[in-house]
């Protein structure tokens, strides 16, 4: 193991590490545009710049680590190399901040602020290019603020693999551009291009003019989308900044979507359908227990549950492949052994939806299968014909196979048809107003937090369940 | 191109293996010296023969503005305006052809005859300003000389 001199002070190295990545493994600040660790080597950008001491100053993101090497990452030659290169990439970089999504959390922002800090030098006017360029329908691109650090390109090449971005043109008018065999806007992890832009260039419609960053806070979480569970963070507006008049729903409504970095599960990527959770979990939310159509409170309607299921020959259990540890354990505990229980798909592949590939997408649909299959076994969810209740948990159940004259317990959380026919319906709580685990197809299990305050007259499963056995009162 | 796939061949035989993407320049190089530009076809079928992405055929023929995606009129009248030519007075020049001709630099006569274009060094700073139509250099150019030029060409 080299040993190596940063700032005089010595670090153990990889032989195969660079002294950016050696750097910022021990926690020293050393600026980067175009250096992405998943990316290649791109050495265009220039802010990097390290001295090495008797030699002058080069990149670091490009600098093979040598036995005793001596560095400096903030010697007055550096910092004014750093301020020149700033006044290089500011150019033709509008300074547009006050109107950009990206400002608070965009790295020219704060190292425009720690190194350069003093207008253009420059007197000819910017170099105008195309605003508002729709990469996708998801992705949109202000070129006047691209920096062409190239990072969304080598995304698109090395990790999604659909070669769906370029650079078109030279010298000054430069372009990011999509190929015109469509392949970008095919790209299922195109939105990952927006989080590793580092200026405000690439954005997301989603979530375009939608909320400054600073209002928000993210939580962390679990895609539900499908066996692979990425980490997530979702982002909402913050406690100390809700909106107290106008639209109050924003308070509780998910901003965006980006991924919880880790090393086990994602790493810094998810797919687009992760960016789009919001579709999943703010559709129309069932706000009441119904006993048959009636509306019911939540007690009421335990107490005719109870009594159903005390009154049942054969009781037959649809498992929810939603639930988490928690509450898959819970429903065990409790209720386990008074019926046969069958894990159900609540979600099944979308059409159009990208079933398998090999980066992250899996073809179950479903956040907890592996986790509730270990409770409940592996059995189908054939609803035997002689069953006389069925427990519906979550969504995906053909109500038509449930034999005729079974009577029928639904604990769902979404509007729908099926909600009225039920004998009993209660309403549960979803992920996003909850905590609990998941356990992913490779047996890792992340946790996710809740972002808002259950919905009101809405049960949490975990406590239902225990109610429902005539545990709890 | 598919005509010209035995000299893409041949060129394959020069590299070592796993490089084919490198042969989009000569490529393309090629099918322009044979059809005069590159034509939408040309690109699917190069996609097809390299297997390259298509982004990188389009990245490299916007890059170089040798490589053209329209056909060109009979003559090619190419002015450099880098810095020896235009000391010289190449940008009168330009601006003269562009009268006479009618077109832009960029655009070709309605006839079909001409396309007017700038470059930058043509590397004859000596005989400056110099002028290149289609392969031939014409040196030491003024106003009048390049008159009696287009007249010969017509």
């Amino acid at each position: 193991m080299p040993e190596i001199f940063i700032n005089g002070q010595p670090y153990e190295a990889d032989p195969d590490q660079t002294v950016l990545q050696v750097a910022l493994a021990n926690g020293i600040y050393v600026p980067y545009f175009c250096w992405h660790p998943q990316l290649s080597v791109a050495g265009n950008c220039r802010i990097c710049m390290i001295e090495e001491e008797g030699r002058g100053v080069d990149i670091g993101c490009n600098m093979p680590v040598k036995a005793g090497m001596r560095v400096l990452t903030e010697s007055e030659e550096v910092r004014s190399h750093r301020k020149a290169i700033l006044q290089f990439i500011t150019l033709n970089h509008p300074v547009d901040c006050g109107i950009c999504d990206k400002a608070g959390e965009c790295v020219l922002q704060d190292y425009h602020y720690e190194y350069n800090g003093s207008p253009s030098m420059s007197g000819d006017p910017k170099v105008r290019s195309t605003k508002f360029y729709d990469l996708s329908d998801r992705i949109v691109l202000d070129n006047e603020r691209c920096i062409l650090c190239s990072r969304c390109v080598r995304f698109t090449h090395e990790i999604s693999k659909s070669h769906g971005l370029g650079i078109e043109q030279r010298a000054d008018v430069s372009l990011v551009r999509p190929s015109t065999d469509g392949s970008f806007r095919d790209d299922p992890y195109s939105d990952n291009v927006v989080d590793i832009c580092p200026v405000g260039a690439l954005l997301s419609r989603s979530f375009f003019y939608k909320a400054r960053v600073w209002y928000l806070t993210k939580t962390p979480s679990v895609c539900p989308g499908c066996e692979r569970g990425c980490r997530i963070d979702i982002w909402h507006r913050k406690p100390e900044w809700q909106v107290q008049s106008l639209d109050t729903g924003e308070n509780t409504a998910i901003a965006r979507i980006t991924p919880h970095e880790n090393s086990e599960v994602n790493g810094p990527w998810i797919c687009n359908k992760g960016r789009d959770l919001a579709r999943i979990f703010e559709r129309r939310r069932a706000d009441g227990a119904m006993l048959k159509g009636k509306p019911a409170s939540v007690a009421e309607a335990a107490t005719e549950a109870r009594r159903l299921i005390k009154a049942a020959a054969r009781p037959v259990a649809l498992v929810s492949s939603w639930g988490s540890n928690e509450e898959l354990e819970a429903f065990r505990a409790s209720l386990g052994s008074m019926f046969t229980a069958l894990v159900k798909p609540d979600h099944l592949p979308a059409a159009g939806e990208v079933l398998e590939d090999d980066l992250l997408i899996r073809p179950d649909k479903n956040p907890n299968t592996g986790k509730a299959r270990e409770l409940f076994g592996t059995a189908p969810a054939v609803i035997p014909a002689d069953a006389d209740l069925v427990l519906v948990w979550g969504e995906g159940c053909d109500f038509s196979k449930i034999p005729a004259g079974a009577r029928i317990i639904l604990l769902g959380s979404w509007l729908a048809p099926e909600n009225g026919h039920a004998d009993v319906f209660i309403p549960v709580s979803i992920q996003t107003e909850r905590s609990g685990h998941y356990t992913n197809c490779q047996g890792v299990v992340s946790g996710f937090e809740a972002c808002f305050p259950r919905a009101p007259g809405v049960a949490d499963a975990e406590a239902l369940f225990a109610q429902l056995a005539g545990a709890a009162p | 191109m598919k005509h010209l796939i035995p000299e893409f061949e041949a060129l394959k035989t020069r590299l070592p293996p796993g490089l084919d993407s490198i042969l989009v320049l000569p490529c393309l190089r090629r099918i322009q010296d044979d059809r005069g530009y590159i034509a939408d076809e040309d690109i699917d079928g190069l996609v097809e023969y390299l297997g390259v992405p298509r982004i990188q055929i389009e990245e490299v023929l916007t890059f170089y503005t040798m490589l053209r995606r329209k056909p060109l009129g009979r003559w090619h009248v190419q002015v450099c305006r880098n810095v020896s030519c235009s000391m010289r007075g190449a940008e009168p020049l330009i601006k003269h052809l562009s009268n006479r001709l009618g077109v832009k630099p960029g655009e070709t006569t309605a006839d079909g005859r001409f396309t007017l274009s700038t470059v930058e060094c043509l590397g004859s700073c000596g005989t400056a300003p110099v002028v290149m139509v289609n392969e031939r250099y014409h040196e030491l150019q003024d106003a009048q000389s390049l008159d009696a030029l287009l007249e010969e060409l017509k």
